[in-house]
């Protein structure tokens, strides 16, 4: 072994170019903190933020006919700048029977499918929790894998399966059954949403559910509560912020829904995200449109702040 | 440096600051995290092939003085100097120092050799000069065989080796080593312990070595630094930092000690009385002490400085000796702890070397014991 | 523990829910008659129709484009954006970046795509850039939002990475830049290849926020195929399933077998 080098010699110093650059930015006030927040931060700014505030801007306009289909919201009339604001589409909002069943009626179809989601999605996220490890991969793929295939093939795999000749009903016929209407009806739609968002029930509650200590139902049992007291007094409790979660990731997106209720549900199956689309593909409506869905992003404010305080307990826990 | 180095394990430069330069200078070194005040106004001198511990609990600054010499923060104020070369503003890639790291942060994509070599590419020497270093290293840590398996493959004791070649690789002036055994059981510690100071003594690198194992610290280092709350509470050879400890946070911190409060009745400059009602008696000190008459202090004095007896042994000075009842024995082999209740309601520890095999004649419990000690047994408190 | 009969029948009925419509799907994707529902024999002429289907081709063809670039955008962004949330504990405005990158994840669709729509036209107006909608302001869509998911992706292995590795690297004289290829890519390149493949399929999947930002002449696949499907079952449709199924399924298990293999390693570092 030889011995340290000799420190009387400087050690040698290499000029690095990063170096360099690094100097040359700092010297004009440019961290390498800010060059990495530049990008993002310009991008969601230009591409989320300020898109909001223009549909909120343009919800205040109004109709007209022309390129772009909506009055401007800033005039220069005689060298004064005049500024426009029209309210008639909210007071159309509130107004208007077919505005407000619609905003009913999207809660009402959320609400209960999320809660059907959760019924369905808890046990199969229990099973996969407390499933042998060399299971759980697997069934928690299984999960995954259907949010990897198209969304849209899916909803459309499931009106093969429900439609008045469908799979379901051709078994159902194998009994002598009378087929079941199913296609275009809220039941359908139910179906739809349950269907499609059920990995995002599962995948938080699993979550949660994996990391809950064996010994607490141990010790449960140990003092004496029978498995389902067990369930309702340890487990439920513990997986509350999985269970928000996992509800809101379906409430949320089942609100704005537009292609299940379009493909599954009836003409009378109102929902808000299709009344948007209506306005804005059929009746080009802009101003409406933008209306509509400043007045659903109030629907959703609530149900995501709940949201973010679930996932932070679902991280932490 | 063509003759053999001197270690400064045996010149113990820093008994003679005059002749000697320290080799690492750290200057009114303060850190803050916001408003945490993590160190405060260190001041620190290291001399050159030294093995210095800094020995704290967690939150005692140790860890972030020690990332301060390694470049990974920058002081608030304060300057560090390394061999004469003022390193405050110097990047960790650009100084002349190394770190083993608590948990060896060894690449898990990178094979052992590749892991070593990982520093000495940096510098851009010749393949064959790499793979020469890397060889020698891995014969130096005793895994020869090992150099294509990657981090994952080896044993806790492995890659505690593997860290500590990787960090010796560029022969740096210094070694940090934050808890360089923490991660070991308890037996491979022991073995570690006294390979590190065998491979730093081969080197003669100047090593640092965090640690908040009082043991470790004492079997290691030639000095040691003790932290608290930011600041070093005492720096010295290990037998100063357990036999003269300079504080009452020191003496309780290392090792055990009975710490009771006193008043000066006599204050001469060959000794000192203290009137201790805790103790119930004088306690006489064969020093002088830096103190006034009629100063509250502390007096410290180890479990196995103190005498036990059943006899009232005379003792000088009418002083240095109490008596109270045997409460609690602990019988841990080489000796015995006992803990006798006094009449003030103190309670002491003694230690007892048990020198006669099942001896039926011992100190048993509820027996009325005197305690006595000799007049340099203790330490003098005033801090 | 004792387990009982409940959750593993419950699991069973609720996978065959979710695969069912799947499995129907794929099998009458070979069925002779026009009729998806009624089995009248074994055929792959819907697949030779799909593959002369021009329509259906172009649609493919730039779907996978507009899928690629996306990724790839939102695979620079979102990983700058996670770096910048896991790694710099405060700066000026962190609430509001934090909220900026994970909103897209929870945005209802429609609104998404309005309010891009809505901006393109003004930016139009005002910079005459972008001209007219197509390919470029469907790739500028769908970046924003799968800036979100690679970002999530990134943060979570980021969150865990140990930052002693980018330390040691440094302390042997890798400049930050150097570490950062050296040490912290490779480290993390699994998590950067998920999120790209996560944002190439969620752009592909994306049928909502297209229609609003696209131009003529610029229709995506679910575009092409929402529009079939409207107007009623079409076996060709069933087909293309069968095939994006298959290559999901395929890629989804080998990226599995990966990680699986990888695992117990990670486990172990």
């Amino acid at each position: 072994m030889t011995t340290a080098r000799d420190p009387t010699i400087p050690p040698p110093r290499r000029l690095k170019p990063w170096n360099a650059v690094e100097r040359g930015l700092a010297k004009v006030g440019i961290s390498g903190r800010m060059l990495v927040l530049a990008a993002p931060v310009l991008w969601l700014l230009v591409f989320f933020l300020i898109p909001l505030a223009v549909v909120f801007g343009i919800s205040l306009s109004t109709k007209q006919f022309g390129r772009p289909p909506y009055s401007p919201l800033l005039t220069t009339e005689e060298g004064t700048v005049q500024l426009t604001l029209h309210l008639n589409n909210y007071i159309r909002l509130f107004t208007d029977n077919l505005y407000i069943a619609a905003y009913l009626s999207s809660i009402r179809i959320a609400f209960i499918s999320t809660v059907i989601t959760l019924f369905v999605g808890y046990p199969m996220a229990y099973a996969i929790a407390r499933a042998p490890d060399r299971w759980r991969n697997i069934l928690l793929m299984l999960v995954i894998l259907p949010f990897f295939t198209s969304f849209l093939l899916r909803v459309y795999a499931l009106t093969g399966f429900m439609r008045g000749n469908g799979v379901i009903n051709q078994f159902l016929g194998l009994f002598g059954l009378e087929p079941l209407v199913m296609m275009q009806t809220d039941f359908a739609v139910y179906v739809g949403i349950v269907y499609t968002y059920l990995p995002f029930m599962i995948l938080p509650l699993y979550t949660t559910l994996v990391k809950l200590d064996v010994s607490l139902f141990e010790a449960s049992a140990d003092l004496g509560a029978r498995p389902l007291r067990t369930f309702l007094s340890v487990t439920l409790p513990l997986s509350l912020p999985g269970i928000i979660a996992g509800s809101m990731l379906v409430f949320i997106p089942a609100i704005g829904e537009y292609v299940i209720p379009s493909l599954l549900g009836g003409p009378e199956t109102l929902m808000i995200g299709r009344v948007l689309w209506d306005e804005f593909f059929t009746a080009a409506n802009w101003p409406r449109a933008a209306a509509v869905a400043v007045a659903m992003l109030l629907a959703v404010v609530i149900p995501i702040m709940l949201l973010q305080r679930a996932q932070s307990a679902v991280v932490e826990r | 440096m063509k003759k053999s180095q001197q270690l400064a394990v045996d010149t113990r430069p820093w008994r003679d600051t005059a002749n000697n330069k320290p080799f690492v200078r750290i200057k009114n070194v303060t850190k803050k995290f916001g408003d945490v005040l993590a160190v405060h106004d260190v001041s620190l001198d290291i001399y050159r092939s030294e093995l210095f511990c800094l020995l704290g609990g967690s939150g005692s600054g140790k860890s972030t003085l020690l990332r301060m010499l390694a470049g990974f923060e920058q002081p608030t104020s304060g300057t560090i100097e390394i061999d004469g070369q003022d390193m405050t503003e110097v990047p960790p890639y650009n100084r002349p120092v190394n770190m083993m790291f608590q948990s060896y942060a060894l690449f898990p994509h990178m094979s052992v050799e590749q892991n070593i070599a990982y520093g000495l590419k940096r510098d851009n020497l010749g393949k064959g000069e790499i793979s020469d270093r890397v060889a020698e290293l891995l014969s130096l840590v005793k895994l020869q065989d090992y150099g294509r398996r990657k981090p994952h493959q080896l044993s806790g004791g492995q890659r505690q080796r593997v860290a500590l070649a990787r960090a010796l690789a560029k022969r740096p002036k210094l070694l940090l080593l934050d808890e360089p055994l923490g991660a070991l059981d308890k037996k491979l510690r022991e073995e570690t312990q006294f390979e590190l100071v065998k491979i730093q003594e081969s080197l003669g690198v100047t090593f640092i070595v965090v640690t908040h194992d009082q043991e470790e610290a004492m079997t290691l280092a030639t000095r040691i630094g003790v932290m608290n709350l930011g600041e070093i509470a005492m720096v010295g050879e290990p037998t100063d930092i357990y036999e003269f400890p300079n504080s009452r946070f020191v003496a309780g911190f290392i090792g055990s000690a009975n710490m009771v409060e006193g008043k000066v009745t006599e204050d001469e400059p060959g000794h000192v009385r203290i009137r201790s009602s805790e103790l119930g008696c004088d306690i006489y000190v064969g020093h002088g002490v830096d103190c006034a008459p009629e100063q509250i202090l502390w007096w410290a004095i180890r479990p196995e400085k103190m005498v036990l007896s059943r006899e009232k042994p005379l003792t000088p000075h009418d002083a240095n000796v109490t008596s109270g009842i045997v409460e609690e024995i602990a019988y841990l082999g080489d000796i015995s702890l006992y803990q006798v209740a006094l009449e003030s309601g103190k309670r002491l520890r003694v230690s007892q070397t048990n020198s006669v095999r099942g001896n039926p004649d011992a100190i048993t419990w509820d027996e009325k014991v005197y305690i006595t000690w000799s007049d340099s047994s203790g330490s003098v408190l005033t801090v | 523990m004792r387990r009982g009969w409940f959750l593993p029948i419950a699991a069973a009925l609720g996978f065959s829910f979710l695969y069912a419509p799947i499995v129907s799907l794929v099998i009458f994707s070979f069925n002779e008659s026009r009729l998806v529902t009624v089995w009248s024999g074994f055929s792959t002429k819907w697949y030779g129709e799909l593959f002369r289907d021009p329509q259906m081709l172009n649609a493919a063809w730039l779907s996978l484009q507009i899928g690629a670039v996306s990724a790839t955008i939102a695979l620079v962004l979102g990983t700058l954006a996670a770096v910048a949330l896991v790694r710099f504990r405060r700066f000026r405005g962190r609430t509001l970046f934090s909220g900026m990158v994970s909103a897209p994840l929870v945005m209802p669709d429609v609104i998404t795509g309005l309010s891009l729509l809505l901006l393109f036209v003004a930016m139009e107006g005002f910079l005459g850039w972008p001209q007219g909608r197509g390919m470029l302001t469907i790739i500028l869509a769908h970046s924003t939002f799968c800036t979100a998911y690679v970002c999530v992706v990134v943060q979570s292995r980021l969150g865990d990475f140990d930052r002693s590795l980018e330390e040691a690297a440094m302390d042997l004289g890798a400049s930050p830049l150097r570490t950062f290829f050296d040490i912290t890519l490779p480290i993390i390149a699994p998590a950067l290849v998920s999120g790209w493949l996560l944002g190439f399929t969620l752009s592909l999947d994306d049928l909502v926020i297209a229609s609003f930002v696209s131009g003529p002449g610029s229709s995506t696949l679910p575009m092409v195929i929402f529009s079939k499907v409207r107007l009623g079952v079409s076996p060709d449709v069933n087909a293309l399933a069968t095939i994006i199924i298959g290559l999901v399924a395929t890629g989804v298990l080998i990226a599995t077998i990966i990680q699986l293999r990888s695992k117990p390693k990670k486990a172990k570092v």
